[in-house]
């Protein structure tokens, strides 16, 4: 070789990887070695400096099988929480969990049901239960199904008043006014804003044959749903809510690019919570109103559900038999990745949820009082401080 | 007997496909051959215990999840280090994690100074933080290579990662320690002032 070797061949060299005609040439050549060991120089210094990389650690920390069986619980968390938030992030939930939720909370109401012959309205939330669900087992919904089950809500959901974009005010007063019920604030913490969105209404048809096929589609034409459903009308209506922001949070009407950033942030770095550590986000909306036929048995209906994600219909039917659907806001957690627990607050009965992570942990405090819904959430590990803003609101 | 020994070594490159009793087998044996040294490089990266347990537990999902389908051989080794460097950066430019590094070092070296460790080993651990501090300024590929080099990787392991000739390792691993003394250089002046 005449060439002279470039500073990269030479770097390759002092590591043992330069190919043996590279060597013959540096073993012959002057100049070579001379710029070589102005290279070595250099490459000692930061070897000092990066040789702390590779040396043995004082704290091996976990043995492999230890970490193994860490890794099995949190690789369990892991796609139960991506199941989650793909749950929730999709088409389907879009309208769907307002559909879930309002009709959870509301249509076994046998009395109503006697009273109001052809059409049972007005349902009141009253307390919040949750659900723990193995979002896992729900990843039929994340292929062919989730698309049509998406498209099946959106054929059948009519919307009679979108909402409009979140309007910031000055104070909560100009909140109540604007969004037409009292609404509460700590008075020792300042928000850093206090939004108001306004109603929503909607009605859908329920289609009992397409339904059905798209739980045969799934795999469980075990579970049929009854006859009576097929045609059946619901009108929901959700009255205006308002948000007071604490700390550094998304603008509301960025909420869902936020989401989604912090999704993407998770793929990257597996640090979703780092941009809005501090937020905590307080909301409140009076209980929407439902108006659907009598013959609707949702305890029935809210059996298939809970039977669709994986529960046994044993346990479904103990957990619907323990819930009172006339007055109950039954929210579901993933069942690995969230714990929960009853809290009192603000006077009455709340629930805690939270989602323990050393990286992103996540908490929700849900209560209801006097007919309006309170949550509080936010990231990282400060759910006392929800509670200190729930019991302190006037 | 180290529980590590009792499974079977795994090449380096090896084939993993998705989906199966045996690949579930095979990602058994890979996990157990290759957490020690991933654990220990993400502790050394991000000093705070429980993240680079997190880190490591995360890069070893991510390969879990995205077993890479079509490719019939795989650098194992060199994909593992791969991510979990990137995710050990990723951590260390966040700035709340760069907070909670410097207050963990400087609780570290507290306790040190209560153990009575020479002025020595205090000095180490101010520099490893710059050298931490300094990476995370650099473009991910240079300090991916510079950490995936002296974590004792051959040139032909950091190139299957980085999906690059053997040959160009050598050039980019120089121009990766030339920014990084000069990155070095200009952060230890600024602390001097």
């Amino acid at each position: 070789m005449k060439t002279h070797l470039d500073d990269g061949q030479l770097r390759a060299a002092l590591d043992g990887e330069l190919d043996q005609a590279g060597l013959d040439h540096l073993e012959s050549c002057t100049s070579c070695q001379t710029r070589q060991a102005a290279v070595r120089t250099q490459s000692e210094l930061i070897a000092g400096k990066l040789a702390f990389l590779s040396s043995p650690t004082r704290d091996a920390g976990f043995s492999a099988p230890s970490a193994w069986h860490r890794f099995n619980e949190y690789k369990l968390i892991q796609k139960e929480t991506n199941m989650f938030r793909r749950l929730f992030a999709s088409p389907a939930m879009k309208y769907g969990l307002s559909i879930l939720l309002i009709l959870t909370l509301v249509l076994a109401f046998p009395g109503t049901r006697a009273l109001a012959g052809e059409l049972l309205s007005l349902f009141r939330v009253q307390r919040v239960t949750v659900v723990p669900v193995d979002f896992t087992g729900m990843q039929q919904l994340d292929g062919v199904v989730g698309r049509d089950i998406s498209q099946l809500i959106s054929d059948s959901v009519t919307i009679k008043n979108e909402p409009g974009d979140p309007v910031n005010v000055a104070n909560t007063d100009e909140a109540s006014q604007l969004a037409g019920f009292n609404v509460r604030a700590p008075q020792d913490i300042t928000p850093s804003r206090i939004s108001v969105m306004s109603g929503a209404s909607f009605a859908f048809t329920i289609d009992r044959a397409k339904a059905q096929a798209l739980l045969d589609e799934a795999g469980r034409s075990d579970l049929v749903l009854p006859e009576e459903v097929d045609g059946a009308d619901v009108s929901v209506n959700i009255p205006s809510s308002v948000s007071i922001a604490f700390g550094t949070c998304p603008e509301p009407s960025n909420e869902s690019e936020a989401a989604r950033e912090m999704e993407r942030e998770t793929e990257t770095s597996g640090s979703p919570g780092r941009f809005y550590a501090d937020c905590i986000i307080l909301a409140q909306i009076p209980s929407p109103e439902v108006s659907a036929p009598a013959s609707l048995d949702i305890a029935k209906l809210a059996q298939i559900g809970l039977e669709f994600t994986g529960m046994t219909s044993e346990e479904a039917a103990q957990f619907t038999s323990t819930v009172d659907w006339t007055s109950t806001l039954v929210v579901p957690i993933p069942k690995n990745a969230a714990s929960y627990q009853q809290v009192t607050v603000d006077g009455v009965t709340g629930t805690l949820i939270e989602r323990p992570s050393d990286d992103a942990p996540q908490f929700a405090l849900f209560w209801v009082k006097d007919g309006i819904i309170y949550t509080i959430g936010g990231l990282g590990s400060n759910s006392q401080k929800a509670l200190e803003i729930a019991n302190s609101l006037p | 007997m180290d529980e590590s020994l009792r499974h079977e070594s795994v090449p380096h490159q090896m084939k993993l496909s998705k989906s199966n009793s045996k690949s579930d087998d095979a990602f058994e044996t890979i996990f157990h051959e290759y957490w020690t040294s991933i654990h220990r490089l993400l502790s050394r990266m991000v000093v705070d215990p429980a993240e680079a347990e997190d880190l490591a537990l995360e890069t070893f999902f991510r390969l879990y999840k995205h077993r890479p389908a079509g490719q019939d051989v795989f650098n194992i080794r060199g994909w593992l280090y791969k991510v979990a460097s990137n995710l050990a950066l990723q951590s260390i430019r966040s700035f709340k994690r760069r907070e909670q590094y410097e207050i963990n070092a400087g609780k570290d070296a507290l306790d040190e100074t209560r153990e009575s460790q020479p002025a020595r080993i205090l000095a180490e651990k101010e520099d490893r933080q710059f050298v931490r501090i300094v990476l995370g300024q650099m473009n991910s590929r240079q300090a991916e290579i510079l950490i995936m080099r002296y974590s004792d990787m051959s040139y032909k392991d950091i190139a299957a990662a980085l999906q690059v000739s053997p040959t160009s390792i050598g050039p980019l691993l120089l121009r990766a320690e030339r920014e990084f003394e000069k990155r070095y250089r200009a952060l230890t002046q600024e602390e001097e002032r």
